[in-house]
Parts: structure tokens; C-alpha cells; sequence
């Protein structure tokens, strides 16, 4: 298991994602491009905790199959929600 | 079989399970028709956390060699973690759902409020960043306790039980008020309920958490981990920082886009 301050640089890139999500909101620009941009970076800050907090980067690749196949059932669920639009 | 075996085997049966369910059964039944029963239902579900976690901390419970057989493609993992994991599997999809859900009618409807004119974005920020540390609290508290450090343990986990609290005063207290205050409750069509529902099931899974961090809080004091026994602080730390996860969403849906 890595070091107490190797998890400090992880919460600190975190805390800056987040400054960094509510600056992009204020960038005059595209209402679409601003906010694909603001959901790429918190799908960013959603896998780093994945892979560094609940330490899936040091777990067996197997166990990354549960998350992904429930990950899976929501993305044929949008795209269900989308062809129905 | 020994007599020994026979007693661990009675002992660590639970009504526990099954009196939550029933108790989240009436929670949810409850809050469609009477919300009275919703209140006897969480009465319940409080029981039933309290019969399990009393009995847990107690050590009635026996962790017993498994004799189940196939469990791949994840026979690495224990039980219990693979319990976590499935569990967090079905928290992927209730989640998953509601956001596409809202995705779905904030992107199919004709007009939809400014984020920023109707949320705090100070107060959404101010609780990621307090989510962010609840979640490296208790990574503390799990880095500590491998290295048999239990003072750092107990800063861990009272840290996370702290901030914990912490967000749900700022939403339950000061944010959701302010905004009934100001005309955006529950009732304002498709925006309010949407940010209510998928808040208010959030901000539940918090206070959940709460309770779990509770147990392992009462059971750091009465000593029950040690540097190679603390499989529930990291199996309970999966479920919080999921929780985290789900608000790394819900904060820019609707706070900033």
C-alpha cells in the first residue's frame, strides 16, 4: 500500500480538479463544449478515487469487472434514454 | 463435527438482515403513501443496525472457512469483500439509473433554470472538498492501523465520522432550507424534484455511512483491529469513498452545468 503522502498528492489533484471544474463554468464559450469538458474532468476525479482510494490499481484486474459490468448496464441505459429522445 | 464448531455455527446467526430490509421496505412504502410508516420504517432499519453492530462489536459473529467452492473470476477476493463489491455493483445501477434519469429530462425539456442563479456554488464546493477529505481520513485510518498504529486509526476514522457530519449540516442545514426559502423545494416540477430525490438519496447513503463509521469507531475503542485484523475498515472505506464518487457527479450536474 503506497505512503500516507503519496494519498496527500492524490487529495490535493482532486481538490485542484474541483477549483478547476468551477473555473471552466465561468470561461465564456459554448454552453455543450464548457460542460463536456466539466464532466470529463469529474469522470477523471471518479476513476482516480476508484483506482487510488478504494486502491483498485493494486487489486487483482479481475475485481475491476464488477464495477465495469454495472458501468456497462448504465451506458446501454443512456443509450436506450438517447434512442428514445 | 465438534461441539465447538456447532456452538460458532449457532452464534453467528442474525435476524439483523432481514429486519433492515423490512424496515427499508416500509421506509420506501411509507414515503409513496404515509410518510408516519416511512418514520417506523427508519425506527426499524435504526433497530436492525443497532442489533447488528451490537452484536458485531460483541463478537458474536464467526468468521468461519468458506466452503463454497467457484467464486471466479474473483476467487482472490474474501467473502465479505466480494460482498462489498456486488453490493457496490447494485449502488452503481440505483445511482447510474437517477443520473441518467435526470440527464435524460434536463436535456429533453424546453427550459431548465441556470445552475448557478438557483445552487450555492460555494456550499456545493465547500462539500466536495469536505467529501474529498472525509475520504482521505479514512484511507488515514487504514494506512494507520496496517502499520498497528491505532492513534492514527482513531484520528482516521473520527476525522471521516466528522466531515462526514459536517456535509450533511451544511445540506440538510443551511443549503436545502435556504432554497425553500427562496421557492425551490421538492414540488418545482421536474428541477426540484430531481435535485431533491438524487440529493436527498445521497446525502441517506451519507448518513449510512455515519452509522457504519459509527460501529467501527465503538469498535476501535473497545480494541477489536489490529495491524492483520481490519478487514471492515477498508470493506466500509469501499462504501465511502463510492459515496464520494456519486457526489464527484452530482456536484456538476447540478451546481455548474
Amino acid at each position: 500500500m503506497p505512503t500516507m503522502k503519496f494519498y496527500l498528492g492524490i487529495w490535493a489533484g482532486l481538490v485542484a480538479a474541483t477549483v478547476m471544474e468551477v473555473v471552466t463554468r465561468s470561461i465564456p464559450g459554448a454552453f455543450a463544449a464548457i460542460s463536456v469538458i466539466i464532466l470529463l474532468i469529474s469522470s477523471g476525479k471518479a476513476v482516480t478515487i476508484a483506482m487510488y482510494f478504494q486502491h483498485l490499481r493494486y487489486e487483482n484486474k479481475s475485481l475491476a469487472l464488477l464495477p465495469i459490468a454495472a458501468v456497462i448496464g448504465i451506458i446501454f441505459l443512456a443509450i436506450a434514454a438517447w434512442m428514445s429522445m | 463435527m465438534t461441539e465447538q464448531y456447532e456452538e460458532t455455527e449457532e452464534r453467528k446467526s442474525t435476524y439483523a438482515p432481514f429486519i433492515i430490509g423490512a424496515g427499508l421496505a416500509l421506509l420506501f412504502f411509507g414515503l409513496v403513501v404515509f410518510v408516519p410508516l416511512a418514520i417506523g420504517g427508519g425506527a426499524v432499519v435504526a433497530a436492525g443496525l443497532f442489533m447488528l453492530f451490537r452484536d458485531s462489536v460483541e463478537e458474536k459473529f464467526a468468521d468461519l472457512k468458506e466452503t463454497v467452492g467457484e467464486k471466479w473470476p474473483v476467487d482472490f477476493l474474501s467473502k465479505r469483500k466480494l460482498g462489498v463489491w456486488v453490493f457496490l455493483m447494485s449502488e452503481i445501477l440505483i445511482f447510474g439509473s437517477l443520473i441518467v434519469g435526470y440527464i435524460f429530462v434536463r436535456f429533453s425539456s424546453g427550459s431548465w433554470p441556470v445552475a448557478t442563479q438557483v445552487h450555492n456554488v460555494t456550499l456545493g464546493m465547500t462539500n466536495t472538498i469536505i467529501l474529498l477529505t472525509s475520504s482521505l481520513a479514512i484511507v488515514f485510518a487504514l494506512v494507520s492501523i496496517r502499520s498497528g498504529n491505532t492513534r492514527g486509526l482513531k484520528i482516521g476514522l473520527l476525522g471521516t465520522f466528522a466531515l462526514g457530519a459536517a456535509f450533511l449540516i451544511i445540506k440538510l442545514g443551511f443549503e436545502w432550507p435556504a432554497y425553500y426559502r427562496n421557492g425551490f423545494t421538492i414540488s418545482s416540477g421536474l428541477p426540484g424534484s430531481t435535485y431533491f430525490v438524487l440529493t436527498g438519496l445521497h446525502a441517506a447513503h451519507v448518513a449510512g455511512g455515519l452509522v457504519a463509521v459509527g460501529y467501527l469507531i465503538a469498535r476501535t475503542y473497545q480494541g477489536g483491529f489490529t495491524k492483520d485484523n481490519h478487514a471492515a475498515i477498508e470493506n466500509i472505506g469501499l462504501y465511502w469513498h463510492f459515496v464520494d464518487i456519486v457526489w464527484m457527479f452530482l456536484f456538476p450536474l447540478f451546481y455548474l452545468i
